[in-house]
């Protein structure tokens, strides 16, 4: 039986519910949505005085979350009716306010504004954002609109800020980027998983129960400054460092997990305890890593990261004993934003992989590495052409022969696409600078608060000559728009989400949007027409995905084996398909035109002769040209901002279970909010008596960048020379005016996750501290 | 001669590395990483015919902790540094600017490094003979991979050793061989092993963890003389105030770990000013001669040195940007105005360095303001490699510190555990620290040390791995705070679940209903279970006795 959406179930008595994913994170839990009776649905969810919800959530059994939703995803549907929902569009009048206009106002004045831009200073003066929760659909559309109606090389989105360096990792090592190259549900069946960097059970919480494997044989090893709720599932036992049974917690200096792995690995190649075998057939590269640890044995790696010596060898036999070449169930090594999110991310990463490699993880059932992709489209958002240097099927701009090809898809000549762009922090460094955009177009992003050292992204943006916001609520930088559009979101539309598996999954539609609120794909259609393109822009989701499944054959995240209908078909007896998934199953004569080293797992069991999808790449051999993992040399550096005399404490910035990124969505979720309604600072007792800011206190947080305030929790969850802050407000709590926007040389990845600060109590509240202007939205 | 760049036409800036041990092995590399387009020509010459390796781990690869096949330390590639192996230098010829090699070839220099390193000091005793290239079967300093590999081999055969030297790497060899099993013996002469790093108390605690490990420690004495039969050494006859009269340990193995001396034998060849080591000033550059530099064990930089690599390492680092500046603009860089940070200033003690490569830390390069002075940062962290037993000293520390104005010193002494603690605290950081016994404080001093970050009020919580003082989570449901979180996931706290009971929820599933407690990763099933279970008994008698 097919699921479908609700528009093929008319009016039924009890109309069934619609099968689809939860608006949030990378894990897409699956849920039922089922159309709420007139008057509200039971239960808690509507708040006194609110519009009545359209749907009720349900959760769905899928393998990712095994029939569990955290508390986001069971309020989701409040988000569909948020007291400030966008349901028209806005143009900011000549009182300097937003005011509601008609689509064909709203769009004649964009489309007329960037063709005057353009061809006063030319298509780079047009920039374009995006982001990682856009369906593939959009994400696709979004890159083509850019490469053939604005002709501009600046497009990024937020996923630089989230998954460029696990990327750029993955793909110098594996020849592919993946996130999980495996099924989640894998991990169930590992003795040991090394997590590094991620607060999973606040971040996604039911991944938590892939991890009961694990901790049953005593082997989560939880790397992370903060005993965070994930660590505490390691070792509840703060400081015993004996791993009370379920794992061990160790917690470096921020800025160091790098040392912990380079660590690792010289314990393992020490103590023999590597898999030379699998290195032998399997990786290059081996020798030079090998050496560049010797530099790193345990007790000098103690020096710079903080854990001791003797942790550090304790977790490289559990690591090794659990590894397949020692009898072990297999083990796994986990990345998050934790480590990616640093000037030294793609090292990072690395070294995770030449861990991984070393102990003959990668590759084989059972075992593996991945990095935790974050963001509900995070994976497909970095394949189908919203990033810089890319074109889709996670394709490079720069390949002649990748353009050719999309460009023939997309029916223009390949010499009329744009080169690379800008990355994000360069790109939004440079709005309104001389030869930098003029104009900035955002889509699901909320920049100025998400993005670092956000008080020159608000400087940035108020230099530019026209601001455009497509969003679903007004999120700040909607506020700060000169027009602002609204559109779809979840449940109010179809398409497809990429989880953090590579999975496959269909977003369904389960009500009508409210007000005039139109989806990305029409707009843009829309405004290509007015800007006189001859290119088609599809506004059928299903017609985009057939076009974007055209566009990434041949490329390495192949889509072009899938449709809605094909995806819709699979899911009434499966769990959704896993690309690489091309066209052409069985046919040798297209064998050579895949990816090299993308093996899927061919079976002839499709009665349709149709390829499988591949839940688990490199099983047979790596995409790289030679098949093997490439090792690569990497050192510390250490943070960009490190502590000095004048700022002596490391700040390290992260999430909370109920808040999503800016908090553009849960901020507007009553339930969410008053469990966590204030940003908050977590600081140790020691910390907090030395410097005079007391448990419930306001202190003050300044780095080089900027000056915030905010409430200080004390907790001995953080190390004494550390203090953490959750990064989902605007405003006077805002960490991200804080942090640095120092960028990895690789991955141009922006360095969140530490910086130097000074921390200091407020006597007088408020003046240090900047306001913000806020624009009011004229009713 | 003269090799100056000329305008227009490129002439490669000829660099002369003599040594190729950890410090000339890692000058070369930097060096390498920072030329991308062939300013530099690099010459390495190094006298040992191995590839660089890791001197530290010798100790290790002694308590066979270590495959000695994973010592090895990066080699430069790129195809463009020359590095000779099994070459030593002979003499330097400064005024032609040219270093004569033992196998007759002769390389030219605009700029030579000396990174010759240190050569193990031998005691001044009968048996040992002349020459300290040859000494009896049986001794061994502890300098090269060959002594290594000789040391691990006569544990094969000797039934015991006997270790002469209790700084660091005496320390490391003695458990290391006790480890293996070997009856081994740690002779010193001071009152306690690391003397130089551990005061009385750590010293004592130190040597408890030494003899609990199985190492006889005997202090107090020297070696007087080594006995040696047919060439073989069969034991060492001690002196001093402990010994007793013509006292003799039998020994098939002795370890001599008696400190080392900086190798300047062709630095005083050459006419360069020497004293304890090769005389440097702030730049690294010989106080003789601007065009000839000399960096780690070998070097005597105006701050001191402690023979740590770490120490070495930033040298080669700060040379390596010094001598690709030059090569840009070949003119002698101007002597940096300001010295070492203070607290970073070591004594100039005179006493040599230890035998031991011991390790420090070498932070960040990149912290903004980092180019005003010489930047030295946190190189002095001595930490023995000893398996389970923990040794820490950083900064401030050891029966050598004398009291000064400003400072702090606090101490927990725990012998009975194993445990010492001692922490000095000046300007509201931490200026130095011994650690004996505790791991993690160790670890947390260090990086306190290291980064300076601030130190809690009062400096005795220093002393122990900072917990809050709070309560263990409670285990049983009546013990829970009414407000206790019981499902993260949802955000259900005990209360919300007790309204749910008083409510007629009686099951798991009434509560997941009600609240979504147990909804999201299901770990919280059998606390939400207890709780029911606990809630519904207590109800039931509320309702009875009401």
């Amino acid at each position: 039986m097919t699921p479908a959406p609700l528009a093929a179930h008319p009016a039924a008595d009890a109309p069934a519910p619609v099968a689809t994913h939860c608006p949030y994170c990378a894990l897409q839990c699956g849920m039922d949505l089922a159309p709420a009776a007139p008057g509200g649905p039971p239960g808690a969810v509507a708040a006194d005085g609110r519009e009545a919800l359209p749907v009720t959530v349900a959760p769905r059994q899928f393998p990712t979350n095994g029939g569990g939703l955290c508390q986001k995803g069971w309020t989701s549907a409040t988000v569909l009716r948020a007291t400030d929902r966008l349901t028209t569009p806005l143009v900011r009048g000549a009182d300097g306010r937003l005011a509601p206009t008609s689509w064909d106002a709203a769009l004649d004045l964009v489309a007329g504004r960037l063709a005057a831009l353009a061809a006063e200073h030319g298509p780079g003066a047009v920039a374009v954002f995006g982001g990682g929760g856009l369906t593939n659909e959009k994400a696709y559309t979004l890159g083509k609109f850019a490469r053939t109606v604005l002709r501009t090389p600046n497009i990024d989105y937020n996923g630089r800020f989230c998954m460029s360096s696990a990327a750029a990792a993955g793909n110098r090592a594996f020849g592919l980027d993946r996130g999980l190259p495996f099924p989640v549900t894998d991990l169930g069946g590992a003795d040991a998983i090394l997590l590094l960097g991620s607060n999973v059970a606040e971040t996604m919480p039911p991944f938590v129960q892939h991890l009961a494997g694990a901790r049953a044989a005593g082997g989560l090893v939880v790397v992370d400054p903060r005993r965070s709720a994930t660590a505490r599932l390691a070792d509840p036992s703060p400081g015993s460092g004996q791993g009370l049974g379920e794992g061990v917690h160790l917690q470096p200096v921020p800025g160091t997990d790098m040392v912990v792995l380079l660590a690792l690995l010289h314990v393992l190649l020490a103590e023999r305890l590597a898999d030379r075998e699998y290195l032998a057939e399997r990786a290059s590269g081996f020798d030079d890593v090998a050496r560049s640890v010797a530099a790193w044995w345990p007790e000098r790696a103690e020096t710079v990261c903080g854990v001791p010596a003797e942790e550090l060898r304790r977790v490289a036999r559990l690591l090794a004993a659990a590894s397949p070449s020692r009898g072990g169930r297999g083990a796994y090594v986990l990345t998050g934003r934790g480590v990616e999110q640093s000037a030294q991310g793609t090292a990072t990463v690395t070294a995770a992989i030449n861990l991984a490699l070393a102990l003959g993880l990668v590759g084989r059932v059972g075992s593996g590495y991945g990095c935790l992709t974050g963001q509900g489209n995070g994976q497909g958002g970095r394949e189908h052409g919203q990033k810089c240097d890319q074109l889709p099927g996670y394709r490079r701009i720069d390949d002649p022969a990748a353009r050719a090809h999309v460009a023939a898809v997309w029916g223009v000549d390949a010499g009329s696409l744009p080169g690379p762009g800008l990355p994000a922090v360069a790109l939004l460094t440079s709005l309104g600078t001389p030869g930098g955009p003029r104009a900035l177009l955002v889509h699901g992003s909320n920049v100025v608060v998400s993005a670092p050292n956000a008080d020159r992204v608000r400087e940035r943006l108020a230099a530019l000559d026209l601001l455009v916001v497509c969003d679903v609520v007004p999120s700040e930088t909607a506020l700060l728009a000169d027009v602002v559009l609204p559109t779809t979101q979840w449940a109010e539309e179809e398409g497809t989400m990429t989880n953090l598996e590579g999975r496959v999954l269909r977003r369904r539609r389960a009500t009508a949007p409210p007000g005039a609120a139109r989806s990305e794909l029409w707009i843009l259609a829309e405004l290509a027409r007015r800007l006189g393109s001859d290119v088609a822009f599809p506004t059928d989701p299903a017609d985009v995905f057939d076009e974007l499944a055209r566009a990434s054959a041949g490329g390495v995240a192949d889509y072009s084996g899938l449709s809605h209908a094909r995806l819709d078909a699979h899911e009434a007896d499966g769990a959704g398909l896993y690309w690489p998934c091309p066209a052409t199953p069985d046919s040798a004569a297209q064998e050579s035109s895949e990816p090299p080293g993308v093996m899927a797992r061919r079976r002839s069991d499709s009665s349709r002769g149709e390829h499988p999808g591949t839940p688990r790449v490199f099983l047979d051999r790596f995409a790289t040209p030679d098949g093997r993992a490439r090792m690569v040399v990497v050192d510390h550096a250490g943070p960009a901002d490190d502590v000095r005399p004048d700022a002596p404490v490391h700040l390290v910035t992260g999430r909370v279970l109920q808040h999503y990124q800016s908090g553009a969505q849960t901020h507007r979720v009553p339930e969410l909010e008053r469990l966590v309604p204030e940003p908050y600072v977590e600081l140790h007792p020691l910390l907090g008596l030395r410097v005079g800011v007391g448990d419930g206190a306001l202190a003050r947080l300044a780095s080089a960048r900027g000056v915030i305030e905010a409430t200080a929790r004390w907790t001995d969850a953080v190390r004494p020379d550390t203090v953490f802050m959750p990064f989902h407000w605007s405003g006077a709590g805002s960490v991200n005016r804080l942090t640095t926007d120092a960028v990895d040389p690789v991955s141009a990845m922006p360095e969140f996750k530490v910086c130097a600060v000074s921390v200091t109590p407020v006597v007088e509240p408020g003046p240090a501290v900047e306001p913000v202007e806020t624009q009011e939205v004229r009713a | 001669m003269s090799h100056e760049p000329h305008e227009g036409l490129r002439v490669p800036h000829r660099v002369v590395v003599v040594g190729h041990g950890m410090v000339g092995a890692r000058l070369a590399d930097e060096l390498s990483r920072r030329d991308a387009d062939g300013a530099l020509d690099v010459t390495v010459l190094g006298a040992e015919p191995y590839e660089p390796y890791n001197r530290v781990l010798l100790s290790d690869v002694v308590a066979g902790r270590t495959d000695v096949a994973a010592i090895g330390m990066p080699t430069v590639d790129d195809g463009r540094t020359r590095v000779l192996r099994g070459t030593a230098a002979a003499a330097v010829d400064r005024d032609a600017r040219v270093v004569l090699a033992d196998d007759g070839t002769r390389h030219p220099y605009d700029h030579l490094v000396l990174a010759t390193g240190a050569v193990a000091r031998l005691p001044d005793v009968p048996g040992l003979g002349v020459d300290p290239g040859a000494l009896p079967a049986g001794v061994h300093a502890l300098r090269t991979l060959d002594d290594a590999r000789e040391v691990v081999a006569a544990t094969v055969n000797a039934p015991r050793a006997v270790v002469v030297g209790g700084g660091v790497l005496g320390v490391e060899v003695a458990l290391g061989l006790a480890g293996r099993g070997l009856p081994t013996t740690l002779v010193h002469g001071a009152g306690a092993p690391m003397d130089r790093q551990l005061d009385h108390e750590a010293g004592a605690v130190l040597r408890a963890g030494l003899e609990a490990a199985g190492v006889a420690v005997r202090t107090g004495v020297r070696p007087q003389e080594v006995l040696v039969v047919g060439g073989r050494a069969v034991g060492v006859r001690l002196d001093g105030a402990t010994a007793e009269p013509g006292e003799t340990l039998g020994a098939g193995l002795v370890v001599l770990a008696c400190g080392t001396a900086p190798e300047t034998a062709l630095a005083r060849r050459a006419g360069l000013a020497v004293e304890r080591g090769v005389v440097v000033g702030p730049d690294l550059a010989s106080v003789s001669d601007p065009r000839v530099f000399a960096v780690g064990d070998c070097a005597q930089p105006p701050e001191g040195s402690r023979g740590l690599v770490a120490e070495g390492w930033d040298q080669a680092r700060r040379l390596a940007d010094a001598l690709v500046a030059l090569a840009a603009r070949p003119r002698p860089v101007p002597p940096r105005p300001e010295g070492p940070r203070e607290h970073l200033r070591l004594p100039g003690d005179g006493a040599s360095p230890s035998m031991a490569v011991r390790l420090g830390t070498l932070l960040s390069s990149r912290a903004p303001g980092a180019a005003a002075g010489v930047d030295t940062r946190g190189t002095d962290v001595v930490k023995v490699k000893a398996g389970p037993l923990s040794v820490v000293a950083m900064g401030r520390c050891g029966t050598g510190r004398a009291p000064a104005p400003g400072e702090r010193a606090v101490r927990l002494g725990d012998p009975v555990a194993g445990r010492y603690v001692e922490v000095v605290v000046a300007d509201g950081v931490l200026v130095g620290a011994t650690c004996v016994g505790d791991p993690r404080v160790a670890a947390d001093l260090t990086a306190a040390y290291t980064r300076r970050t601030p130190v809690p009020a009062d400096p005795a919580f220093l002393l122990l791995t900072p917990v809050m003082a709070t309560a263990e989570p409670a285990s049983s449901p009546e013990h829970m705070p009414d407000d206790a979180t019981v499902c993260r996931c949802n955000g259900v706290t005990k209360h919300d679940i007790a309204a749910c009971v008083a409510d007629g929820a009686s099951t798991k599933d009434d509560v997941a209903r009600a609240t979504r407690a147990t909804t999201g990763c299901g770990s919280c099933t059998e606390a939400v279970c207890g709780l029911v279970g606990w809630l519904g008994v207590a109800r039931k008698e509320a309702v009875t006795s009401g």
